[in-house]
Parts: structure tokens; C-alpha cells; sequence
């Protein structure tokens, strides 16, 4: 059952990372709309350290606003980038 | 995100192609591939299965979806709907070859349809995602950090680099391939291609435009020349 | 970083210490994370996969198809190579190098097989191009 609903405004949890990630650092603490719910999948955490048969939860693809992620965006105001996220790195958005 | 160097002036990089490459790799490879056969971690058979499909894949399989789509809109719409279930109408099967796809290509593919309103270019930021059964093998740039460092922030810069200028009124969306999701850029289909076949419109449709990188041109195609290119 | 590797040109770093917060984030950066950092005009260079990094491709494929390890597996042990490796190799060098790593943290192979079949592969590929 996936905690967010297409069209719900999200922000990307600003935790630490070391070795490996998927959530990219320039996603971090930024907020912006489900636009997809996809299928549910292990996590990376759990993939890329062994554990195939770890936990598994739902994916979301989230788009944000360029102009939201990068503070001296230099493109057209409506430019925008997708990306996706599994659950654990999502939570409701701040603004 | 940290930056370790910053740049005053405009760097020229090189391609770094050393003119006699290392056999180092050469050497590895076949040893690990040979101790795996021996200790049954896989066959010879299922490398030369997966050699095969390497040799298979390659981008006139997405041209042939988007050059499809562009005379069949009951297509189009199938192919935005499931991308995966729409290429098994052009025998692209993403199952193939272990029969539950490629470890790293996965079975979850979207097509992002280009509109006059929307632009839609693709990376991955954190390794060189692609989807292979559709396009191949990724070109070097695009596996490259640089790429992946500026398309996401400078995607305009980057696109006029390949000599793309799209309109400010016109959305740019990057797509970053960061999980299991592949992509691939449905581009319009350009003025001056009525009534031409199927074929005709995929020779038209490169690589590079169903990155984002590119826009198909009716100047020029892969079997004819620009001359006879034209209507 | 890495573009002046020969010694005349390269400033090692000689185990500092101490490091400043500055540098300790960059150098913990984690190495694939990329996106956003400034970076000069694209090379568009292309290049032809020589018949190693397809046969490397395939073996690394094979492995996950045979249930050794999976993509995701592989991403996080390219970036365990380290900045160096990962920005000084060729593509698929790092594809292969985390393969080889994986065969032997995982007890698949041994260190002693690995080495002998090296040799064995190196003395039969000298002896092709002689």
C-alpha cells in the first residue's frame, strides 16, 4: 500500500550517506509532486549490500521544479526534472 | 553535494584514448570468466547467450517503436501506456536474454513523449542506467561524469553543446534513471515527412534524439543522402 | 584528481593527520553522486567496446543472471574501488574490478586461483602476440 498519492507534494529526507547511494545529494531536503507510483522493489540499501531478498517497498517518481533544486538555476522557469525515490526517503512535504 | 575544483576558464579535455591500451583488463577478464566456468558459477553457454544479445541490441529497435508511433496513434498510445508489453509488437522482447531481463537493464520501461510544449532529456546522475534492449549500448558521454554532473543543472548549456537550442517556452524535463526505471524520448515528428514509410521516418530517428540530446532532422538520414532526403 | 597520475606531475597525499571538515567531505563524498557539480564543455568522443568490455559486460551479467549478485551490488562495490579507480579507469574496467572483488569476498574464488589463472591467461596471451 503506498503512503503517497500522484499529485502529493513530497520532500526528499535530508539523511547522511556514505559509500553508496540513490538518492542524490542534490535532491536532498527539496520538495516536489508525485507523478508516478511505481511498482515496489527491494530497496537499495538493502540490494547493494547483499540482501536480495531484503525489505520491499514502494517507488515513487517525483518532479521538481529546476528552479527548486538549484538555487542559481539559469534555465526557463518551467523547466523540470524527474526522479525517483523509494519510500523510506520520502515524507510529506514541509511547504 | 561538494565541489573539489572550481573552473575559471573553459577546461579541454582530451579524449583519453591511450594508444596502446592495457592488456591488464584483457587478461582479467578472461580469468574470471574461465575460474566462473570451471567452478560452474555460470556456462559458456549463457556468455555466449549474453554476447549474442550484445550484439543484438541497438538504437534502429527504438527508432522502429518511435517511427511506429508517429503513423499509428492506437501504438503510440500503447506504447506511453506499457513500454515493455508495446515493444513485443516489434519483437523487442525485454525479457530476453535470462528470461526475466537483464540484471541491469530491469523490465520497466517508459517512453516520455516530446510535445510543443515539453522536452524531455535523459541521464543517470549516479552510473550510466540506459535502456539497452531498445538503444544499445550507451555512447561513451553519456556513461562520463561530465554528463552526468551537467545535464541535470544546465541542461539548456549541455543540449546547446550538441547544437539543441530549445525555446525557453518550451519545459525541459530531465529524466534521471536513479532506480529501476528505464527511459526513452518519444521525439515529434518533424514537418516535411508526410506520407513517408515507416523505414524512412526511423532512418531519421538517431540515438541521440531519443536521449533528449538531438532532434530528428529531415535533412538527413542514414541511407540517403541529404539531397535526396528531401520531399 | 586523477589526470596527473605519473609521479612528476602528481602531489600525493601521505595519510594526513589531520584533515579540515572541508576536505573530509569531499573525500566522503560518496564517489557516484555527481549530479550538479560544475564540470568544462562534453566530450563527445565515442568509442567502439573493444571484445573485452563486451565479454566483461556479459560476465558481470551472467554472474547476477546465476544468482552471485545483482546491478545494484555491482554499482556500490564500483564505487568501494574508490575515487581514483573511478575516475581513472576506463568504464568497464570498473564493472570487472568489482566482479573480481566480489568472486573473492565471497569466498567463489580464492586469491591463489585467481593469481595462477592470471599468469596462465598472461603467459598465453604473450605467447599469441610473439
Amino acid at each position: 500500500m503506498s503512503k503517497y498519492k500522484l499529485g502529493e507534494r513530497v520532500t526528499v529526507r535530508d539523511l547522511p550517506s556514505l559509500f553508496h547511494t540513490r538518492t542524490q545529494g542534490f535532491t536532498r531536503g527539496r520538495t516536489g509532486v508525485v507523478v508516478a507510483l511505481r511498482p515496489e522493489w527491494v530497496i537499495p540499501e538493502d540490494e547493494a549490500w547483499g540482501r536480495y531478498e531484503g525489505r520491499k517497498e514502494p517507488f515513487y517518481i517525483v518532479r521538481f521544479l529546476q528552479r527548486d533544486l538549484w538555487p542559481d538555476y539559469g534555465g526557463a522557469p518551467i523547466d523540470t526534472l524527474e526522479t525517483e525515490f523509494s519510500e523510506r526517503w520520502l515524507e510529506p512535504a514541509r511547504s | 553535494m561538494s565541489e573539489t575544483h572550481t573552473h575559471d576558464h573553459p577546461h579541454h579535455h582530451e579524449p583519453i584514448e591511450e594508444k596502446q591500451e592495457a592488456l591488464e583488463f584483457t587478461i582479467l577478464e578472461t580469468a574470471i570468466r574461465e575460474l566462473s566456468i570451471e567452478k560452474k558459477l555460470f556456462s559458456a553457454e549463457d556468455h555466449r547467450r549474453f554476447m549474442e544479445w550484445y550484439d543484438d541490441i541497438g538504437p534502429t529497435k527504438g527508432a522502429r517503436l518511435v517511427a511506429r508511433a508517429w503513423v499509428d496513434s492506437d501504438f503510440k498510445r500503447r506504447l506511453l501506456a506499457d513500454g515493455v508489453e508495446a515493444c513485443k509488437e516489434l519483437g523487442i522482447d525485454w525479457m530476453r536474454p535470462t528470461g526475466f531481463g537483464t540484471p541491469s537493464d530491469y523490465t520497466f520501461f517508459i517512453v516520455c513523449e516530446n510535445t510543443p510544449k515539453l522536452h524531455n532529456v535523459i541521464v543517470c546522475t549516479l552510473c550510466s542506467c540506459y535502456p539497452r534492449p531498445v538503444l544499445g549500448t550507451s555512447p561513451a558521454w553519456y556513461e562520463r561524469p561530465n554528463y552526468r554532473r551537467r545535464v541535470v543543472r544546465w541542461p539548456r548549456q549541455v543540449l546547446a553543446e550538441f547544437g539543441t537550442i530549445i525555446p525557453p517556452d518550451v519545459e525541459i524535463r530531465v529524466h534521471d534513471s536513479n532506480q529501476k526505471t528505464r527511459y526513452m524520448v518519444l521525439p515529434m515528428r518533424p514537418e516535411g515527412t508526410e506520407g513517408w514509410t515507416e523505414e524512412r521516418l526511423a532512418s531519421i530517428v538517431t540515438r541521440d534524439t531519443m536521449i533528449g540530446v538531438a532532434l530528428p532532422s529531415v535533412d538527413w538520414t542514414t541511407t540517403s543522402s541529404p539531397a535526396e532526403g528531401k520531399n | 584528481m586523477v589526470r596527473g597520475m605519473t609521479p612528476s606531475d602528481r602531489v600525493e597525499a601521505d595519510l594526513p593527520l589531520t584533515i579540515s571538515q572541508e576536505k573530509a567531505e569531499a573525500i566522503l563524498h560518496v564517489v557516484h553522486d555527481v549530479g550538479g557539480q560544475p564540470d568544462g564543455p562534453l566530450d563527445k568522443s565515442l568509442h567502439n567496446p573493444g571484445l573485452w568490455e563486451k565479454r566483461t559486460h556479459c560476465t558481470s551479467e551472467c554472474l547476477a543472471w546465476r544468482g552471485h549478485w545483482v546491478s545494484e551490488e555491482r554499482r556500490r562495490r564500483e564505487n568501494d574501488l574508490g575515487q581514483a579507480l573511478y575516475l581513472g579507469t576506463p568504464y568497464y574496467a570498473r564493472w570487472l574490478l568489482a566482479a573480481t572483488k566480489m568472486l573473492l569476498d565471497k569466498g567463489l574464488i580464492t586469491m591463489d586461483e585467481l593469481i595462477m589463472k592470471i599468469d596462465e591467461v598472461r603467459k598465453r596471451e604473450e605467447e599469441v602476440l610473439s
